[in-house]
């Protein structure tokens, strides 16, 4: 498994989320880790996804994992930047997405398949979500 | 010893008043959000603090970044007990500001399909990066929430309520 790319944000000098996207033979894993609460999260983010649209293509990727088990919180401001990542990575490459995430968070179950654009035929027909219990 | 169903029957008032309202520089929001997680966590499950700290969030930051008054003062009050969970805040508003937040809550409380007015306002804002304008869609649509606006100048009280019926 290599990284290939990760993105962060800080405040007040620490981290408060991150994402990593690692590469493990022909799967992409995009985890999601600690709480979006800044204003414009797409300002820290915006050199992360930037790599990511060079690099994905460059790999030989089949099939996609969104992870947002240790996505603790997401404000308002941090739909568009979780919907950029993942659209890009939806676009980019054509394959079986599977989503973890928790059983008994609101955002993980009501919105995030409006992020993911899930409503689209195309994009239901490869996609599956499996759920974890809250820690 | 006591049992989970047992805890999820405490009752807890909170009440936070906070002047002047210049003087909150850091994230009050998510400070406050955090700390009644971890309490309403501590008795009641993780769904239903989630949900506490979702709405005290979303409407503290509404209050801070859109009141007009900076020496005025703003309340949060929390209330749960086995089968409510009701979460007020206040804060100076004109009385436009008013009209305008009762106008979005009707709205919100006669929509049919609420998660489609989520999606269709999520993909719309997202269009010109808008800040703003999802919050209270968000607390309906995501996390059942009842809401109302009143004004008691000069006062907006915003009122958030959801029954634990089957949550808890």
């Amino acid at each position: 498994m290599k990284v290939l790319a990760f993105g962060e944000i800080m405040d007040g000098g620490i981290s408060v989320f991150s994402s990593v996207a690692k590469v493990d033979a022909d799967l992409l894993i995009i985890s999601f880790g600690g709480s979006i609460r800044i204003d414009n999260p797409y300002r820290y983010l915006e050199q992360y996804l930037s790599e990511l649209e060079q690099l994905l293509p460059k790999e030989k990727i089949d099939r996609i994992e969104f992870d947002f088990k240790e996505l603790d919180f997401c404000n308002s401001n941090g739909f568009y930047i979780i919907m950029d990542i993942t659209e890009m990575i939806i676009n980019t490459i054509a394959g079986p997405i599977a989503v973890k995430r928790l059983k008994g968070d609101d955002w993980q179950q009501e919105t995030l398949p409006i992020l993911l654009n899930v409503d689209e035929p195309e994009i239901e027909a490869r996609t599956t979500f499996e759920e974890f219990a809250d820690i | 010893m006591i049992t989970q169903e047992e805890l999820a029957t405490t009752n807890i008032n909170m009440r936070y008043d906070l002047s002047p309202m210049k003087n909150i520089i850091g994230d009050l929001s998510g400070l406050l959000g955090n700390f009644s997680d971890e309490l309403i966590g501590a008795f009641y499950p993780k769904n239903v603090s989630k949900k506490a700290n979702i709405v005290i969030t979303e409407l503290v930051n509404n209050a801070v970044v859109n009141s007009p008054e900076s020496d005025s003062k703003i309340s949060l009050e929390i209330m749960i007990n086995k089968d409510l969970l009701r979460i007020r805040v206040a804060s100076a508003a004109k009385r436009s500001q008013y009209r305008k937040v009762r106008d979005h809550i009707n709205m919100i409380n006669s929509t049919g399909d609420l998660r489609k007015l989520l999606a269709e306002t999520i993909r719309e804002r997202r269009k010109d990066r808008l800040r703003g304008g999802l919050g209270l869609i968000r607390l309906a649509a995501e996390n059942k929430f009842t809401l109302s606006a009143r004004y008691r100048a000069p006062y907006l009280l915003i009122d958030s309520q959801i029954g634990l019926g089957g949550l808890s």
